[in-house]
């Protein structure tokens, strides 16, 4: 009797589950609709929803775009699971167009459509190596870590990185940089003090593949970053947990210099967040990184079509100067002499067609977990 | 017959969210577990491809290599560490404040004693994200105490990126959950029993020693397990007012699975969590049968 009243209620159960699931999304093969996923910053945010969106809308009619936006990538690895999975199980993955560090993770599995000139038309303006570290993502912008600095304080600031580090010592306090877990701009300049101490060969191969074998070289660059733990902002070796908490740590006066993203300081700048006092300059010996953001078309999307029509338009001067110009200020990826003059005055000083290039991420992630466990606290 | 309908009724109300449960929470923690022990094919094939240092089974029943990395690894003891040390801290401050707020309310019985408990709730109703914040900039650099401070020219440390940090946080945040729970306890007994006592001419002290603690027992219990339970798995507290390193376990659980790209380490330390948290939840239970023994529910 019991087992019996427990299967009835099972069945009913089930019954009332399965039919709350029923209200899941129906598919949107070969709709007009081009699903964008973004997982970076909320400036990245702004420059699609606010600006690239209406602008293409606009220059391709019956075309739409919706945004998907996951802040600092919190779900990177999830989204990744998920295209990994989509591709495997051969169903659509519910995006076609991905803005965000992942990418380049996906093109190394063989994940994307791979970029030719052939569906792409706009390619062939973008720089070669830029194109080629992308593994079938789509370069799209580029931006840089620079060295922010406070002109009142500062009124040399330094050249080189060797510089740098012999200003940190000797300004106790006023300089700082975020946990590279925590953003690109503190892992740039944690990267930048590693690469030091490494050959040109050894650099070229963390970029480029998965080398655990080099990672014992980073021991001494990570010595040095741990005796500057005297010397950084905060006690006992602590840092700003973030790319905006560096920021705020500049526009407040609490340091005297920091490492910045150039899209970040530059839309701060703009915003009045940022007081005018504070400029950025490059460094050199080596330079901090930056380099390209990529877009990544799955493999397994069905609307990869439009999605292939929204990224050529991205490649588009129009576009282009879009980036360059608008709030986001980033670094464009095409020629500077295809885009407005005007608006490219800005990066005067900054080369930004030859930007040193992040580690490959396997590596990165690995740079990021040994910083943990030797630098801050130690 | 009309009990095994109403038993059909019973079970079938019961099901769905009991469902839910295995399917949702119980099913993952069990694939969870067996990926932990090198498990990467089926379910977790996928992570397996993404991850790095993914240790695949030996033996038939898996392997320890995972938890060898976490407990050879420099970092998860101090993590370990600081994580019970916050927790055991904060329930205690949390548990004494409530005390003295509800004691307070429920000897004086005067609309000051309300007010102080209703403002007492109120971060209830910020958003730990929120709160979170304000603590920083409060206790930062540049904040309200060390400015203040420096107008006398005293130099006040900067609490931001310590322990202490993570302790005022998660204090602010449990305190109106535990108030809640312990003043009610409180205003449940009665007034008789208090008379009595003042009349044979007990002290205050022995009134909340003898009458007042010993019968809010279970609600204090609750309310201790629950405090204890939030701030071992805390998240966004320790992030944004602790140091980088040693940090506690939630924010070392989401550095490992998101910006080191070790799955298979971080749920090793989540189980390690879990492992905390159901001890806590022993207690709590315990408590909670003990006290439905005594009013003979059971």
């Amino acid at each position: 009797m019991l087992k019996k009243t427990v299967w009835k209620s099972l069945a009913l159960a089930s019954v009332i589950s399965l039919s709350i699931g029923i209200t899941a999304p129906a598919s949107h093969a070969g709709s007009q609709t081009i699903q964008v996923y973004i997982s970076a910053d909320t400036n990245i945010q702004d420059l699609w929803v606010k600006t690239l969106v209406p602008a293409f809308k606009a220059a391709n009619p019956g075309y739409d775009v919706n945004v998907t936006f996951d802040l600092h990538g919190d779900h990177d690895a999830q989204e990744t699971a998920k295209i990994t999975a989509a591709s495997v199980l051969h169903k659509d993955p519910g995006v076609d167009l991905i803005d965000g560090g992942f990418v380049t993770t996906l093109g190394s599995a063989g994940l994307l459509y791979r970029p030719t000139s052939g569906l792409l038309p706009n390619i062939k303006d973008v720089n070669r190596a830029v194109l080629t570290a992308g593994k079938g993502g789509i370069p799209y912008r580029a931006s840089s870590v620079l060295l922010a600095y406070n002109t009142n304080n500062v009124p040399n600031p330094p050249k080189t990185l060797d510089d740098l580090l012999a200003w940190i010592k000797s300004h106790p306090g006023k300089f700082t940089y975020n946990a590279p877990s925590g953003g690109g701009s503190g892992y740039a300049f944690v990267q930048t003090v590693v690469d030091k101490y490494l050959s040109n060969e050894d650099r070229t191969t963390l970029v480029q593949q998965a080398a655990p074998d080099l990672e014992s070289k980073w021991s001494q660059g990570l010595e040095t970053l741990r005796q500057l733990n005297a010397y950084t902002y905060g006690q006992n070796g602590t840092y700003p947990a973030n790319n905006a908490e560096t920021l705020k740590d500049l526009a407040t006066g609490l340091v005297d210099m920091g490492t910045v993203w150039s899209d970040q300081f530059a839309s701060a700048l703009k915003a009045g967040t940022m007081p005018s006092n504070i400029k950025v300059v490059q460094i050199s010996n080596p330079q901090l990184t930056g380099g390209a953001s990529y877009l990544g078309i799955p493999s397994s999307s069905t609307n990869r079509t439009a999605a292939r029509i929204l990224a050529n338009w991205v490649l588009s001067p129009a576009a282009q100067n879009l980036i360059v110009s608008g709030t986001l200020n980033g670094f464009p990826v095409i020629a500077l002499n295809k885009l407005d003059v005007k608006a490219t005055a800005a990066f005067a000083g900054v080369d930004i067609q030859n930007l040193r290039a992040g580690y490959l991420s396997a590596n990165a992630n690995d740079l990021k977990s040994k910083w943990a466990s030797t630098v801050p606290g130690k | 017959m009309k009990g095994a309908r109403l038993s059909i009724l019973g079970l079938t109300l019961s099901l769905p969210p009991l469902i839910l449960v295995l399917v949702f929470v119980g099913l993952p923690i069990v694939i969870g577990f067996t990926f932990s022990l090198g498990f990467t094919k089926g379910p977790n094939r996928i992570i397996s491809i993404i991850g790095q240092q993914i240790h695949v089974k030996d033996h038939w029943w898996g392997t320890f290599a995972a938890y060898s990395d976490v407990f050879h690894d420099s970092r998860f003891l101090g993590d370990l560490g600081l994580t019970l040390f916050v927790t055991l801290l904060s329930t205690i401050l949390v548990i004494l404040m409530g005390l003295a707020i509800s004691i307070y309310q429920r000897l004086i019985r005067s609309k000051q004693a309300s007010i102080l408990v209703t403002l007492a709730i109120v971060p209830l109703f910020v958003p730990v994200v929120i709160s979170a914040w304000a603590i920083h900039t409060f206790y930062g650099g540049d904040g309200f105490l060390r400015s203040f401070f420096s107008q006398f020219g005293i130099n006040f440390p900067t609490l931001t990126s310590t322990s202490s940090a993570i302790v005022i946080g998660s204090v602010w945040t449990s305190l109106p959950f535990a108030i809640l729970m312990i003043s009610s306890g409180m205003q449940g007994i009665p007034d008789a029993l208090i008379d009595a006592a003042k009349d044979c001419g007990a002290p205050i002290i022995r009134i909340v020693s003898h009458i007042l603690i010993p019968l809010a027992k279970t609600p204090i219990i609750i309310a201790a397990s629950f405090t204890a339970i939030g701030i071992l798995g805390s998240f966004t507290i320790p992030l944004f007012l602790g140091p980088n390193q040693p940090t506690m376990l939630g924010v070392e659980i989401s550095n490992f699975f998101g910006s080191y790209n070790r799955p298979q380490q971080s749920l090793v330390m989540a189980f390690i969590v879990f492992m905390a948290a159901s001890g806590i939840a022993i207690l709590y239970v315990w408590s909670n049968v003990k006290s439905a023994k005594e009013s003979g529910r059971i």
